[in-house]
């Protein structure tokens, strides 16, 4: 084995896998058996669009599912045999797409608006919601979450957690009402159905994250920008449904485009942090302090903490909306602003101030890391490298000064000689705190790496 | 990092304790506010008829056709009432919820014998609007107590299809 050849991960798995795959495969088992059960009750009670979406959607979902698994195995532990596994993943998801794309047109957004407004609300969304993510993944400044990850839990988002909370709202509201009494009392059981089962079904993605994929979550900051991520793609999701409905809703009063527009202003601009992206960013929280927590114990209250956070702030929304009438005049639009800022806003400064705190531990902690680093001297880290490798601007300006110097190929040297160091720190920090299960030889081989790195950086 | 040294885990933790307790607060308050207008107990085992949902005349006043589930946009349609199914010792009204879950349409409250002369309820378009919005339209005879609607003697679920 040469020196450049790098160990799978930072912190690869030991052999014996440990027990929280197995809550992992639990987790998802019952994930499936809910999608599946509830789509058949669903389809053979309500019998509405949503109901025979959710039967053609199944074939969607678990091809979403087995894609993505492969997609992420590739990644993650088999790099001899990466690109079979990822063409089985492309081609898997490529399907589901079509799938998806297909029965989503056919049966609810095409049935409501026709597939050109459908197209366009989507073509809307894109961008914003790729803003969205840009900046949520640029939240972890000090290790930021790879692209792969970040897209799987928005797709979740998009894809399977909506799919899970159609059918289980249609049954909620079928039932609601038929048997609440009308108004204030029904508001709040349907505030309680979106509550819990957007957040539920939301919170799974990151819950399966921080159980299969432990190297890449390494505390309350990756919980937070992967819990923001899947709120964003669910909010993709959302939004274009919105917006197709009331287009179709308003269209023969010839409003339908301003309705339409109003659904993205408000999700894709005010709302697109405000809204699922800070409750599910929640939740990402609760499970990104468990992550560092000793005992068992105060880990489940954690991640129920963050649930509850989460169920709670989303239940405000939506059962409360109404004490916040919006007049039809020019101040409405700034009553619009202002109920979203009156009540998301301490929801979204709960998010940042946890990420805030998060983000100064874990540079301090990494301060401390690199320093030990450089006084065992093994080489991975030199002294002079600690403060640039502290400050993203610092790192990225010596990858631009890189990239002037020797192209393309030596910005991506640099790069991975960055993240390589920043893998070792953590990696240091998690072993320091005792979160790792995985051998130290990981750390070494590690070393080798970044020493292989920098000479091949010629710095 | 473990023991008596201080963890900003713990700190973060804490924190995030805090937050939960605000949100057992949240849904606390929501749960109340579910059981006000809820309040379990109240089934008296009164019902209320309702003849049927039928198309509606706003020039005439008048209902025609069929009792029918499924309306178009344009159609005007309005629930027809027989007060004298319920017991006269009882406040009651009758609602129209649009597909927001707004009341585009309300007869009392008052006693079965007040509203016996307001037998047809006809849903209003929305203020704003040439049509009625597509989607559930619920038809609702309510118990009141204290002012609050407690109890559905009856209710009728319609349709109001796009075209």
């Amino acid at each position: 084995m040469s020196a450049v050849s790098p160990p799978g991960a930072a912190n690869p798995r030991p052999r014996a896998r440990p027990a929280r795959y197995g809550v992992a495969l639990v987790v998802a088992v019952v994930v499936v058996l809910v999608l599946i059960a509830s789509s058949i009750l669903d389809f053979v009670y309500v019998d509405t669009i949503p109901g025979r979406a959710s039967l053609y959607g199944l074939l969607a979902v678990a091809l979403v599912a087995l894609g993505t698994y492969i997609g992420v195995r590739a990644f993650d532990r088999d790099a001899a045999q990466r690109r079979r596994h990822l063409i089985r993943a492309s081609v898997l998801l490529g399907l589901a797409l079509l799938l998806w794309l297909l029965m989503s047109d056919v049966f609810v957004f095409t049935e409501s608006a026709g597939p050109w407004v459908a197209s366009a609300c989507a073509l809307a969304c894109l961008p914003t919601t790729a803003f969205g993510l840009f900046v949520v993944r640029r939240l972890d400044r000090n290790e930021k979450e790879p692209w792969r990850l970040v897209l799987v839990a928005a797709a979740w988002g998009a894809i399977v957690a909506t799919s899970m909370v159609i059918w289980g709202e249609s049954l909620w509201d079928a039932f609601a009402v038929r048997t609440l009494v009308p108004g204030l009392g029904l508001d709040a059981s349907t505030a309680f159905s979106a509550g819990v089962l957007e957040e539920l079904a939301k919170g799974v993605a990151v819950l399966l994250l921080f159980l299969v994929m432990r190297n890449e979550f390494d505390d309350v900051v990756d919980g937070i920008v992967y819990g923001a991520a899947v709120g964003l793609g669910f909010n993709f999701m959302e939004s274009i449904a919105y917006m197709t409905n009331l287009y179709a809703v308003f269209a023969p009063e010839g409003s339908g485009t301003l309705a339409a527009g109003f659904q993205w202003y408000a999700r894709q601009v005010l709302g697109l942090f405000f809204g699922h992206a800070t409750y599910t960013a929640l939740i990402g929280a609760g499970i990104g302090v468990a992550r560092q927590l000793p005992n068992p114990r105060q880990k489940v209250i954690a991640i129920i903490s963050g649930f509850v956070i989460a169920i709670a702030a989303h239940f405000s929304w939506d059962a409360w909306l109404a004490f916040f009438p919006i007049e039809s005049s020019v101040f409405g639009l700034v009553e619009v602003h202002l109920r979203t800022l009156i009540m998301t806003g301490p929801f979204t400064f709960a998010v940042i101030a946890l990420l805030v705190s998060g983000l100064r531990y874990e540079g301090q902690a990494l301060v401390g890391q690199f320093r030990n680093e450089v006084r065992e001297g093994t080489g991975a880290i030199l002294p002079h490298e600690i403060a640039i490798l502290t400050s993203p601007w610092q790192r990225l300006r010596q990858r631009m000064h890189a990239l002037g110097r020797g192209g393309l190929v030596a910005y991506v040297s640099l790069a991975s000689l960055q993240t390589a160091q920043l893998d070792l720190a953590m990696e240091r920090w998690h072993r320091e705190r005792q979160e790792i299960e995985t051998p130290l030889e990981a750390e070494d081989a590690l070393r080798r790496r970044i020493i292989a790195l920098r000479q091949s950086a010629a710095l | 990092m473990r023991g008596d040294t201080y963890d900003p885990v713990r700190t973060l933790y804490r924190t995030l304790l805090v937050f939960a307790a605000v949100g057992i607060l949240i849904l606390g308050v929501g749960l109340f506010e579910f059981l006000y207008f809820e309040p379990p107990g109240q089934t008296t085992g009164a019902t209320a008829h309702i003849v049927g949902v039928y198309q509606f005349d706003p020039v005439t006043q008048k209902t025609l056709g069929p009792d029918k589930r499924t309306f178009a946009r344009n159609q005007q349609f309005a629930a027809v009432v027989d007060w004298s199914s319920v017991p006269n010792n009882v406040t009651v009204d009758a609602r129209w919820y649009d597909s927001f879950q707004v009341v585009v349409a309300q007869v009392g409250p008052g006693t079965p014998a007040q509203l016996a002369n307001k037998t047809v309820v006809p849903v209003a378009v929305p203020a704003g609007l040439k049509y009625n919005l597509p989607g559930q339209y619920i038809f609702v005879i309510e118990r009141m107590s204290g002012g609050v609607p407690v109890e559905v003697l009856a209710r009728r679920i319609v349709l109001v299809v796009r075209t």
